[in-house]
């Protein structure tokens, strides 16, 4: 190593990540969602980082799984709902008037808590974003299935069973198929909502290391209420309470050295 | 933030096994004290039992290193710290590394001394050097006092002071030295007892870097802030800062 490599190295005094120097997927400015009067998230302001992972935490009713339902509109479903504030999706305004849901959602795929496979075979639960699509050639379709499973990292596991029904798969496996359904659509975004909580050890830390996989491909936001959770798979994290963003920045150091006392007071479990 | 903070989580056993943590470094801390006074009255005195029981206290300080390491992994496989939590194991295992090795560095004071025992024709103690070797000695003690008790309190400019302490010595020892220097070339002194006497100042300088290190491992469980390898100019700056705090 040369004398100048040496000093390149000891000039940097930061060596992890900074929101600064990110090139942002999402970015949410004055985001407020009311269900009836009752004000559920309250000014947010973020920037969500492309082809990283970022983790929402925080207890029960503070807001995380609402806002990451914000993201591809699910909260349009309730009919009390009501959101005023910017969210953009690369530059361009994912609430315009304009806009179409469903391409908002084809674009920003998600995966719930409980896996949710359809009651059909394992190749036409992936295939199944790509026929509403239109997509019926089988080349197309066989080549995307493998990708997807492969992706989700079921594919070993699943190309020997492709035609029998999803059902009969585990549930860490029925999750990962989901995934792949979510992704047979190659979307920008995914968004993962408490993805493991339903799941054992062993599967749980096969969808960690499948997300770690993932953001290359894809940007990946995930609710979890486990922060330990959070702080293996995530590149940010932000901690949210009482439907609003107290503290939000590399989960390094939010889980070393949090500068909001509300924050630390949660990840480490005291009283507050 | 203070230590009662971490008697606060919502589990008891995780508030209890850091109030454990707590006071093991405490008791190491003290056993390493301990060895320091004596010390400072054996090279006073040229008390050799004093200065066995020196090195008989260091096997007790290697044992109290293995306990908090023992004590640290347990917090970490059980409960996952983060945040201060975690600052508090980093720094924990640190401070155990630095204890142990003040502990070391005592034992090569109380050799100086024992080396003295069978030598009573030298007189050792009025040579240039000696009394700057006591009153290092005694200022690392005051020291390890000093921080043992910033780490209490989590007491910042109590940490800022040791280390300023730690610079001020250094000057002494560089007085030190250059009185040793001296003797050896007046050609008329014993030369093992000189460089025993080196050696001593060595480690009695030795033991105050490791109390500046304890401090600097205060600073890193209060406030996430790691000194290391800071120069001369912004150390100067963030002691300043920590004293008003």
């Amino acid at each position: 190593m040369s004398n100048n490599t040496v000093k390149v190295a000891m000039d940097r005094d930061n060596r992890g990540l900074a929101l600064s120097d990110e090139k942002m997927a999402i970015q949410v400015k004055d985001w407020n969602l009311y269900y009836g009067k009752s004000q559920a998230l309250k000014n947010v302001t973020m920037d969500l980082p492309e082809n990283r992972v970022t983790a929402f935490i925080g207890p029960s009713g503070c807001g995380k799984s609402t806002l990451l339902r914000c993201f591809n509109r699910m909260n349009d479903l309730i009919d009390i709902v009501s959101v005023d504030g910017k969210m953009l999706l690369h530059g361009q305004d994912m609430y315009a008037k304009e806009l179409d849901v469903a391409e908002i959602r084809r674009r920003i795929g998600m995966v719930f808590q409980k896996p949710n496979p359809f009651p059909k075979s394992i190749y036409e639960n992936v295939a199944y974003g790509l026929r509403l699509q239109g997509v019926n050639d089988k080349k197309t379709l066989d080549e995307t299935v493998e990708w997807a499973l492969k992706g989700a990292g079921l594919w070993n596991e699943a190309k020997d069973r492709l035609h029998e029904n999803a059902l009969g798969m585990s549930g860490g496996q029925q999750q990962r198929l989901c995934i792949a359904r979510a992704i047979a659509i190659q979307p920008e975004v995914l968004l993962l909502d408490e993805p493991t909580s339903a799941l054992d050890p062993i599967s749980t830390l096969a969808i960690e290391e499948l997300i770690f996989e993932l953001k290359k491909d894809f940007t990946i936001l995930i609710v979890t209420h486990n922060m330990q959770q959070a702080a293996r798979v995530s590149d940010y994290t932000a901690f949210m309470y009482m439907g609003e963003l107290v503290e939000y920045t590399d989960t390094d150091s939010l889980f070393t050295n949090p500068q909001v006392k509300r924050t630390e007071d949660y990840i480490t479990g005291r009283y507050g | 933030m203070n230590r009662k903070e971490f008697g606060t989580h919502v589990s008891a056993s995780y508030n209890q096994y850091l109030e454990d943590l707590f006071n093991q470094i405490l008791e190491m801390g003290s056993l390493v004290e301990r060895q320091l006074q004596a010390s400072v009255v054996s090279l006073q005195n040229a008390d050799y039992d004093l200065a066995r029981e020196v090195i008989q206290l260091d096997k007790l300080v290697n044992r109290e290193e293995m306990e908090i390491d023992r004590l640290c992994v347990r917090v970490l496989a059980r409960h996952q710290p983060t945040a201060s939590d975690l600052r508090l194991i980093v720094s924990s295992i640190r401070i155990a590394v630095d204890l142990e090795r003040m502990g070391d560095e005592v034992v090569k004071i109380a050799r100086l001394v024992l080396s003295l025992e069978a030598r009573v024709d030298i007189d050792c103690q009025n040579l240039q050097g000696y009394k700057q070797l006591v009153e290092i000695t005694s200022r690392a003690c005051d020291m390890v006092k000093n921080v043992l008790d910033a780490f209490t309190r989590m007491d910042l400019s109590g940490a800022a002071a040791v280390i300023e302490e730690e610079n001020r010595v250094d000057e002494l020892f560089a007085l030190a030295i250059s009185g040793v220097t001296k003797n050896f070339k007046e050609d008329k002194h014993d030369v093992e007892c000189l460089l025993q006497l080196v050696y001593a100042l060595r480690a009695a300088e030795r033991i105050t870097d490791h109390a500046s290190n304890i401090a600097e491992s205060v600073v890193y469980l209060v406030n996430g802030q790691d000194m290391r390898n800071m120069d001369a100019t912004a150390l100067g700056k963030y002691l300043a800062l920590m004293k008003e705090e």
